[in-house]
């Protein structure tokens, strides 16, 4: 991902979110503090800060509410992969970390489309910003592994107009390996 | 729902005060400290919701927030704001000041110095506000968030300094609220901080130190 200077991945993430939700007019971002956590000014009123904040304000700006969930236990469960998603994924990760994040998720996902069940969500979208880096180096044997994520990864990359200038990712249809 | 707890985890505070201060009725299940409830996690979370559809929630913010949505409290851009701040800025440095006060010994001043840029930058948002708690004129899931994540290693506010002014009453306003101190002696012994020694020496040292200390 083309990282503009000054600007943190996270802002970045931000302005890949707002072309995928139609706003056209698009916001300008600063950056706050060690982390980096993306800053929105909002006209006349008061900042936001911080990934999943601003990516909910966007959400509800383009009148898209359904993506933060529609009941009370859908929207604790976007805003948990949302806490999950810059907690655990935007730290920087040791190979152990991203082991136990591709397993849990993996397994998470068995009897489920969407990280929230059945509905697609926020959550999916900047779940999928956050692993793009990560996924885009497994190799084929590691997708079979964690065939639950692949099978949602390559769900989510084909969602209309979500990945943009992302690369796309590979994923074979066919199983090379038996034990994985 | 069944809200599984375990003895001296920080984390239980939160949501036993989140729960009574929305009127969440739950079913409390004590588990161990490493008692392994969710079972798509390979590290143990507790505290955990069950709720009755089979949905497990694993963040102790999430399902604060659950029930204050349960009670018709939405959630606004400034509450949202809060949580995200004490998920990635105030719980690791509260974490790292904890360790270093229960496990390694250290005492006030030096403790505290972890987390002075944290408290300050909650006090300066008092001050500019007009309103006695963070969000507005009632208290939210956002002030029983930051309040149960503080409690461990303040208790009082008398430990706060006295140019610290709006969060000293702030804090001593939250801890005089009736699910508060319920929570506090639901979660609590005469130990005081002590009670959390066994709870933290589990926990990856990695996962504590992820925050540099604040040096000022």
């Amino acid at each position: 991902m083309a990282v503009a200077a000054g600007l943190g991945p996270e802002a970045e993430e931000l302005v890949l979110l707002e072309k995928s939700l139609g706003l056209t007019k698009g916001n300008k971002y600063g950056v706050q503090g060690e982390r980096k956590s993306p800053v929105l000014q909002i006209n006349n009123g008061p900042s936001l800060t911080g990934l999943a904040t601003i990516a909910t304000h966007l959400v509800k700006q383009a009148k898209k509410e359904q993506l933060l969930g529609k009941t009370a236990e859908e929207k604790a469960v976007v805003q948990q992969w949302l806490e999950y998603r810059v907690t655990q994924i935007a730290l920087p990760c040791t190979k152990e970390d991203t082991r136990v994040i591709l397993k849990d998720l993996n397994l998470y996902l068995e009897d489920k489309v969407y990280l929230a069940r059945n509905n697609f969500t926020l959550a999916d979208i900047l779940m999928y910003y956050g692993l793009h880096h990560i996924i885009i180096d497994l190799t084929v044997q590691e997708k079979e592994k964690y065939l639950n994520v692949s099978r949602w990864f390559n769900h989510i990359q084909h969602y209309p107009g979500i990945r943009q200038h992302l690369s796309s990712i590979i994923f074979m249809k066919n199983r090379l390996f038996t034990n994985a | 729902m069944r809200l599984y707890l375990s003895e001296g985890s920080p984390q239980g505070l939160k949501v036993l005060a989140a729960a009574g201060a929305s009127g969440a009725r739950v079913r409390l299940e004590r588990v161990p400290p490493d008692g392994h409830v969710v079972p798509f996690l390979t590290h143990p979370r507790v505290p955990a919701l069950h709720l009755d559809s089979g949905t497990f929630l694993f963040s102790p913010n999430a399902i604060c927030q659950y029930f204050f949505l349960l009670a018709g409290k939405e959630h606004t851009d400034l509450t949202s704001q809060w949580l995200e701040w004490e998920a990635t800025e105030l719980q690791p440095a509260v974490s790292t000041a904890l360790y270093g006060h229960v496990v390694q010994g250290k005492k006030g001043g030096e403790v505290l110095g972890a987390i002075r840029k944290t408290l300050a930058y909650i006090d300066q948002s008092l001050t500019s506000k007009t309103t006695p708690y963070l969000t507005g004129e009632a208290e939210s899931v956002a002030d029983i968030v930051l309040w149960a994540t503080l409690f461990p290693v303040l208790q009082d506010e008398f430990c706060l300094p006295d140019e610290l002014q709006a969060l000293r009453s702030w804090f001593r306003i939250m801890n005089l609220l009736e699910p508060c101190r319920n929570a506090v002696e639901s979660v609590l012994t005469p130990k005081g901080a002590e009670q959390f020694k066994a709870y933290l020496q589990k926990q990856p040292v990695s996962c504590l130190h992820s925050e540099k200390p604040a040096t000022n």
